[in-house]
């Protein structure tokens, strides 16, 4: 079968930090495939990559089968962009930022006008398609650079954290609007992200990064399964000795287990069918229910068990010491100025 | 098609932000008013003291040249004052340029003829206005035995008659062809490579370098609307310019397609140098710093204000490769002396090649990546 792009290797080393760590992944046509990270983990780094906006220190990458560094203007035509920040233009209309896109591609002027008025129907932008762009809010200008990714109905649609910044009723919107357009086009679609909910509700599968690896990569219940213990099960209990804890261990069917001020969260593979079994254990303990609740295991228990708790160091930005954040930062030779 | 693109983006966004081009526009004319106006031929209005002790019939006579130079020229405000210590004070107090001082016996060294001295006490920090008040007052002075003209002039004499080839062209109009430039150079500096720098320091330039734009595109493009924008600018500030010293252009239809000429080729090759500079800057701070800079260097050695034949030899070598330089000289050849191509071509080959040489470098020194 055809991937919709390959990656092998790719390495991407920046002076101080190597953003990029000799990944390998595919991703097949049709699917939303989702990289999760937490922020400096190098997502954004190998989406450059993959989109031709950065050159990588070694490996290969391909899109339908055209590498990225030998041939990227043929990718460029390929590929659909939507970049981390608000990049559309605030002093042209929804319209115009469009079309001028169109133009970009090439697009004759029928096809632009056919396309620009499919897709600001799509993305629900119609009744202010001659409105500047100005006037919109975050998650108004999102869509439209959603829309503006597609404009030249490209095979793969790159979004890099698009989400970010919207509020809960935007991000649902831009949620619906993916599994819309990935419904009626069958268009594959990278999606990077470090919101658990978002990689949850819209990916087939998710790649779990972090310091420039992927650390996992399978379908989101693949990867809850695979951490052991399915559902966990909050318990409080009164009376509990301080070898509680070594008897509740001791429980078979018990997966792990870890406690807080008497508060136990414990790991089984299916709640529904343990409990009778855990409330004849705690009799035989002699202790007592406070409290109890049961919840699947999140994403978010996923990706702690495989990135750990502790804050990411950023890809280290270097700053130049004569003019600041502004300087060409880089001399020749990786020397900052 | 794809540059001519880039180019529509770049209008489009300038023509909804007209508060530039206005300020563009007005600031080269103001620049011309205030320039024209306040370095007018001599120097007026100089306040000086005036401090007879002597009081005599010389005295007085020196006291009437003094009030002829207030009342004619205007060059000096004469203020009389007895006491000369406190006038020395107020002088180096600056509230006067100089004191003159008449001295008690000076008409009696004149009457007597043993040298009779005026004193004259000089603020010489402003060495300008100081030239002036000694000039004047020495010449003043000079008459002051002279109580009437010669009817026979000496014949003898050798007369200079000189012969002006052209029509009496005022110091603010002298100043047209430098505003011009100016208004360019100001056009080339908030287009062009600056809206490449603005949208990087707004990250927006990503969303356009993942597109099949080539980096030619992207050069072009930009550089173009910048060559539109400037050119309309300068017509402007021209027509504005013209109007305000009187000038009439000579030369007729011929001379205003020169003059466009220039004008485009001067906004390219300003456009294309201020890329290649600029192209891989990411923040307005750096274009503010090197605009300013640039401005200093390109517009003072180019004529527009003072001859290039009187600077300095290395600032006369500078001078050859100054695109500014070839900019005023034929703005001055076609609209102070409505001259035609002949005059003019060797200012436009050097601009084409200064142009053609400079977007090669803009081309090759910009990066398409991030």
């Amino acid at each position: 079968m055809a991937y919709a792009a390959e990656v092998k290797n790719i390495v991407k080393q920046f002076p101080s930090v190597r953003a990029v760590d000799d990944v390998s992944f595919s991703v097949n046509e049709g699917e939303i495939f989702g990289f999760l990270g937490p922020n400096g983990a190098g997502k954004t780094t190998l989406i450059r990559i993959l989109t031709c906006l950065m050159k990588p220190t070694s490996g290969h990458a391909n899109i339908r089968g055209t590498d990225v560094v030998k041939h990227p203007s043929l990718v460029r035509r390929e590929i659909g962009v939507v970049s981390q920040a608000l990049t559309s233009d605030l002093d042209l209309t929804a319209y115009e930022n469009l079309n001028i896109y169109g133009k970009y591609f090439d697009m004759p002027k029928q096809e632009r006008k056919k396309s620009i008025d499919y897709l600001l129907d799509k993305v629900d932008l119609k009744d202010r398609a001659k409105d500047l762009v100005a006037t919109y809010s975050g998650g108004m200008r999102r869509r439209l650079e959603i829309a503006r990714g597609l404009i030249h109905k490209p095979y793969i649609l790159f979004l890099d954290e698009p989400t970010i910044g919207l509020d809960p009723q935007s991000r649902r919107v831009i949620w619906e609007l993916l599994q819309k357009i990935r419904e009626e086009t069958k268009l594959t679609i990278f999606i990077t992200t470090h919101y658990m909910d978002e990689a949850d509700v819209l990916c087939d599968r998710i790649g779990i990064v972090d310091y420039g690896k992927i650390v996992a990569l399978d379908s989101p219940s693949a990867l809850k399964r695979s951490i052991g213990g399915f559902d966990i099960i909050e318990v409080t209990l009164g009376n509990a000795g301080p070898e509680a804890m070594e008897k509740l261990k001791a429980i078979s069917f018990i997966k792990s287990i870890t406690e807080k001020d008497e508060s136990f969260r414990i790991y089984v593979e299916d709640a529904a069918r343990s409990m009778p079994a855990l409330f004849e254990e705690f009799k035989k303990m002699g202790v007592t229910t406070q409290y109890l609740a049961i919840h699947e295991q999140t994403l978010e228990d996923v990706f702690i068990h495989y990135t750990g708790k502790t804050i990411r160091e950023t890809e280290a930005q270097k700053v130049s010491f004569l003019i600041g954040a502004g300087a060409p930062r880089q001399m020749p030779g990786g020397r900052i100025l | 098609m794809r540059a001519l693109a880039v180019t529509e983006r770049d209008l489009k966004r300038f023509i909804r932000n007209p508060f530039v081009i206005i300020a563009s526009i007005f600031m080269p004319l103001m620049y011309l008013i205030i320039m024209g106006n306040s370095f007018q031929g001599e120097l007026k209005h100089l306040p000086v003291l005036l401090v007879d002790q002597d009081k005599g019939p010389y005295a007085r006579r020196v006291v009437e040249l003094m009030q002829a130079l207030e009342d004619g020229p205007r060059t000096l405000e004469i203020t009389r004052e007895n006491d000369q210590k406190k006038a020395v004070d107020m002088v180096r107090d600056g509230f006067y340029k100089a004191v003159i001082i008449i001295p008690p016996d000076f008409s009696r060294d004149v009457v007597k003829n043993v040298e009779p001295q005026v004193g004259l006490l000089l603020d010489n920090t402003d060495s300008i206005s100081a030239n002036s008040i000694s000039g004047a007052v020495s010449r003043a002075t000079a008459y002051l035995k002279t109580e009437y003209t010669a009817v026979r002039p000496d014949r003898s004499r050798p007369q200079l008659r000189a012969l002006e080839l052209y029509k009496k062209i005022d110091y603010d109009a002298s100043l047209v062809p430098g505003i011009i430039v100016m208004a360019i150079f100001m056009g080339t500096t908030f287009t062009g490579a600056f809206s490449l720098v603005m949208d990087k320091f707004l990250g927006i330039h990503e969303s356009y370098l993942s597109t099949p734009l080539t980096r030619f595109d992207i050069v072009a493009g930009t550089i173009m609307s910048g060559v539109l924008i400037t050119t309309i600018m300068s017509i402007i500030v021209m027509v504005g310019g013209l109007l305000i010293t009187g000038i009439k252009l000579a030369g007729g239809a011929n001379t205003f397609i020169l003059l466009l000429a220039t004008m485009i080729l001067t906004a390219l090759g300003l456009l294309s140098m201020i890329f290649t500079v600029l192209g891989r800057a990411d923040h307005p701070r750096i274009v503010g710093v090197l605009v300013g800079f640039l401005n200093v260097i390109f517009y003072f050695p180019s004529g527009a204000v003072y001859p290039i034949e009187s600077l300095p030899g290395w600032l006369r070598t500078f001078a050859t490769v100054n695109p500014e330089a070839y900019a005023v000289h034929a703005f001055k050849e076609l609209i102070l002396k409505g001259s035609g191509f002949v005059a003019v071509r060797g200012d436009l080959m050097f601009l084409a090649c200064f142009t053609a040489f400079m977007l090669f470098l803009a081309t090759l020194t910009f990066k398409r990546t991030m």
